[in-house]
């Protein structure tokens, strides 16, 4: 990388009153809500230890609303929370919670599934210029080289049908899709040369089920990966269990997974998952125009048909 | 009607998901046909297409099948009025899946073979299993089952030299 492109890279995307003001707009909103009682409480971001570092945090009394921020650090999807894996971690009643435009396509399919109830909700959406990457300084500002790879090709910037909008979003510059660069690469090879990219990349993994655990839509009480009678997926860490369990987890996140990376995010060995979901997401709109996360839709592209399906693969 | 019994080097597995409406109906008529088909063909029977899930696929290709058929009642024609219909979305989203992955598409056979079709059942055993005859065994699942979890390098020198210094 020459110079002049590095200058660039780090020459911050956004200036801090933007965060300023997004911090003022989501804390006002808050402890408005905690005051008049309409809300149990806030699910939102507060910031964490180390300096430039957010954590995801319940507020329930309005003193606590203050401590709420936004920062290029607030990158968990908090639609997580919502789920009834995390039941405990959340007061019963209506609940407002803090989206980025991401997060909030994922509410939109929990909302779709029947498991949150929109009435029970306030959705504060943010205005999002983008959030860090994983594994990088977070005491640096957002730039080119620190912004998430799922920003950097972001479409829903601006959340639409919330109940509060906090923030405007400032001008941004157009960023490379890097990662739809790599999945047209990928796409461009041959079956083997996948299988040896792939097979390199899932040997790594560690099963920490981290993928699963952060992904909002793996609620299941019980996942078919831990079943042992009959068991379907090997689950010793070992390369063919691995395979196994990431094809799964692709295979049941297609048609529902909206992209907010989350699990690619969270992965200690670095494994490009949201690669996968990308892929799948893909294949759904082209075979059967279906885009996940756009409006809570009942019916998902593979828990509904047409008669007039494409059969083209079937003798 | 008996044709000499060709011998060949490589005999592949194949994993047949069939439904019990249709196809295992159509193979027991071609079986009661007296028609011949390849024996590499191992059949499970289902209720439906679409109680068979694409883990199943994956569970028969790391367990040492070459080839994998599903196969079911045509559009229209299912037991349970639509179970063929999400069966054919399902594994439309997988097959895209298992190609990106890496997988050889080749290996995999979906069909519709209803109760009459004795001889369509014949056919599509008949081309997938000389078609995987020809591919070869399935080499890349096998591998990936023999090998071990660390796939990094572990022979650093100071483990090397910490190897060596075992008495």
């Amino acid at each position: 990388m020459n110079q002049t492109a590095q200058k660039t890279d780090s020459a911050p995307l956004v200036d801090e009153t933007y965060y300023a003001a997004v911090t003022e707009a989501i804390r006002a909103e808050a402890a408005r809500l905690l005051v008049d009682g309409s809300v149990a409480a806030v699910i939102g971001y507060v910031a964490g230890r180390r300096a430039g570092t957010a954590l995801p945090a319940v507020v329930t009394t309005p003193e606590r609303a203050a401590e709420l921020i936004f920062s290029p650090a607030c990158r968990n999807n908090l639609s997580l929370y919502l789920t009834k894996a995390k039941q405990d971690a959340v007061p019963k009643g209506k609940l407002a919670i803090v989206v980025k435009g991401c997060d909030l396509r994922a509410l939109a399919g929990l909302l779709g599934e029947s498991q949150v109830k929109r009435e029970n909700l306030h959705i504060i959406g943010i205005a999002c210029a983008g959030v860090f990457a994983a594994n990088v300084d977070q005491g640096l500002p957002l730039n080119a080289a620190t912004i998430a790879k799922k920003c950097r090709e972001c479409t829903v910037r601006l959340p639409a049908e919330v109940d509060f909008t906090a923030g405007t979003l400032p001008t941004l510059p157009r960023l490379s899709p890097v990662e739809a660069e790599e999945l047209a690469r990928l796409e461009a090879l041959t079956p083997a040369e996948r299988w040896a990219f792939w097979k390199e990349l899932f040997s790594r993994c560690i099963r920490c089920l981290a993928c699963r655990q952060v992904c909002p839509f793996c609620f299941c009480a019980q996942c078919l990966c831990d079943r042992n009678r009959p068991q379907t997926v090997e689950n010793s860490v070992r390369p063919a269990g691995n395979l196994s369990w990431h094809i799964v987890r692709a295979m049941h996140l297609a048609g529902r997974c909206a992209g907010c990376a989350e699990c690619e995010r969270v992965c200690p060995m670095d494994i490009p998952l949201n690669l996968l979901n990308r892929k799948m997401a893909k294949e759904l709109k082209e075979l059967y125009d279906y885009e996940a996360g756009l409006t809570p839709q009942e019916k998902g592209p593979l828990t509904s048909f047409k008669e007039d399906d494409d059969e083209s693969f079937i003798k | 009607m008996h044709t000499e019994k060709q011998h060949h080097t490589f005999e592949p597995k194949i994993a047949a998901f069939v439904c019990t409406w249709c196809t295992y109906a159509g193979a027991d008529l071609a079986g009661t046909s007296r028609m011949q088909y390849p024996s590499n063909v191992r059949v499970v029977k289902f209720p439906c297409t679409g109680r068979i899930d694409p883990v199943f696929i994956l569970r028969a290709f790391q367990k040492g099948a070459d080839g994998v058929l599903i196969s079911g009642c045509h559009p229209g024609d299912c037991h349970y009025m639509a179970g063929n219909f999400h069966a054919r979305r399902r594994f439309a989203a997988f097959r895209a899946l298992l190609d990106f992955v890496g997988v050889d598409l080749n290996r995999i056979q979906f069909s519709w073979v209803s109760a009459a079709e004795g001889g369509k059942w014949v056919e599509v055993v008949t081309e997938l299993t000389e078609r995987v005859r020809g591919m070869g065994p399935m080499k890349e699942f096998r591998e990936l089952d023999m090998e071990e979890h660390w796939s990094a390098q572990v022979n650093t020198p100071e483990l090397q030299a910490a190897y060596n210094a075992i008495p």
